[in-house]
């Protein structure tokens, strides 16, 4: 379990400074630094006063599992979606003036968030599941076009 | 004269009462309302108001199954691009920001191999089919197995793609018009998408507070 904090929420008290026994809160970049910190210490999330200061566990529990009989309907959808994208990406492009194109990159947007949450409920919840690895490593193993960023691929599973 | 109720945020109309605000007299039967009228509290239009009592009507699914539909390459591809675009956001979530970069990248390489195909007149018929048939057939899976994740994501998918369909509509039949002078914005949690001067303190769909919407400020880029 490691701190991390909210920038949004933070207001500046400095608490996590003081109560940090590594000097891990005290950064130039708004974050805990993670190297340094303490597994499961919350000295600073018991201190800080905004509640800008959670701990986030390295480990998970497994996700709970989708029913096939769900996840098919939501994979329809989720192509559905995808079609959408191609189409708003389309009248992005196509449309005559300035008002159709901004109209079509907030249909693009919009479509593109209901596609992540229907993804994710269809088994791509939680980054750390042995579903998302298991896509990661498909992707590896299956043929991939010329400018497939494998690296990027590999690390993911090394990371994750 | 009835009350009305918007599908999307829960507003009220009560023709009593009238929207003066919007230069609408008390008295004055939702029937009547100007047909560019939307609805105060989050801009659905009239489409997605239903009659109090009524307001679970659901368009008749059409009879038989749709006609099954090759989904394509590219549309494969930007399943994919969502799925890593979503994991992606699930790092960033954990502060995790070597993962959430490398998989914004495989969403980007998805992203760019689909080309973009159809208009406005397809994107419409993609969603009434969604509407009419690809949510109420979900609906179904998910309560008969008890799925309440997926019913949340439904729910929130259901009313976007309405309003999508809604806003979409509405720039057909008045073109440039339509959404001149409004600014547009675009929920980063649920994709609701707020046409006006300033977004709702909380999102009508989702529930969230006003800084997760993002305005749209000029054409996408893929």
């Amino acid at each position: 379990m490691k701190a991390v904090r909210n920038i949004r929420l933070c207001t500046k008290d400095c608490l996590c400074l003081y109560v940090c026994p590594t000097g891990a809160t005290d950064t130039d970049n708004g974050q805990i630094d993670a190297a340094r910190c303490l597994d499961a210490c919350r000295a600073c999330v018991d201190a800080c006063p905004s509640g800008a200061i959670s701990l986030v566990p390295a480990n998970y529990p497994p996700q709970q599992p989708t029913d096939e009989s769900v996840k098919k309907p939501l994979q329809a959808l989720s192509r559905s979606a995808a079609r959408q994208e191609q189409a708003a990406r389309a009248m992005a492009e196509g449309e005559p003036g300035p008002e159709g194109k901004r109209l079509a990159a907030a249909l693009l947007a919009s479509t593109r968030v209901t596609a992540e949450d229907l993804s994710r409920e269809a088994g791509y919840l939680l980054p750390q599941s042995a579903e998302a690895r298991a896509f990661i490593r498909e992707l590896l193993e299956s043929a991939q076009p010329a400018g497939f960023p494998r690296e990027a691929a590999e690390r993911l599973l090394e990371l994750l | 004269m009835g009350i009305y109720i918007c599908t999307v945020c829960g507003y009220d109309y009560d023709p009593a009462v009238g929207d003066p605000a919007a230069g609408v007299a008390p008295g004055t039967a939702f029937e009547d309302l100007p047909e560019d009228w939307v609805c105060p509290v989050c801009g659905a239009d009239k489409s997605m108001f239903r009659a109090q009592g009524n307001e679970g009507a659901k368009p008749a699914a059409p009879a038989g199954e749709p006609a099954a539909r090759q989904a394509g390459a590219a549309a494969d591809a930007l399943v994919l691009a969502a799925r890593c675009s979503n994991l992606a956001r699930g790092c960033a979530k954990q502060y995790r920001e070597e993962e959430a970069g490398l998989l914004t990248r495989l969403a980007a390489y998805f992203t760019a191999q689909a080309q973009p195909e159809g208009d406005a007149d397809s994107l419409i018929t993609l969603l009434k089919e969604d509407l009419d048939a690809g949510y109420p057939r979900a609906f179904e899976a998910a309560r008969a197995a008890g799925d309440r994740g997926a019913l949340r994501a439904l729910t929130w998918g259901e009313k976007v793609a309405r309003m999508r369909q809604g806003l979409l509509s509405r720039y057909q039949g008045q073109g440039a018009a339509a959404f001149e002078g409004a600014k547009l914005f675009v929920c980063e949690a649920c994709g609701f998408i707020f046409a006006g001067d300033l977004p709702p303190d909380i999102c009508p769909v989702c529930k969230v507070p006003r800084f997760k919407f993002n305005e749209v400020t000029r054409g996408a880029s893929a």
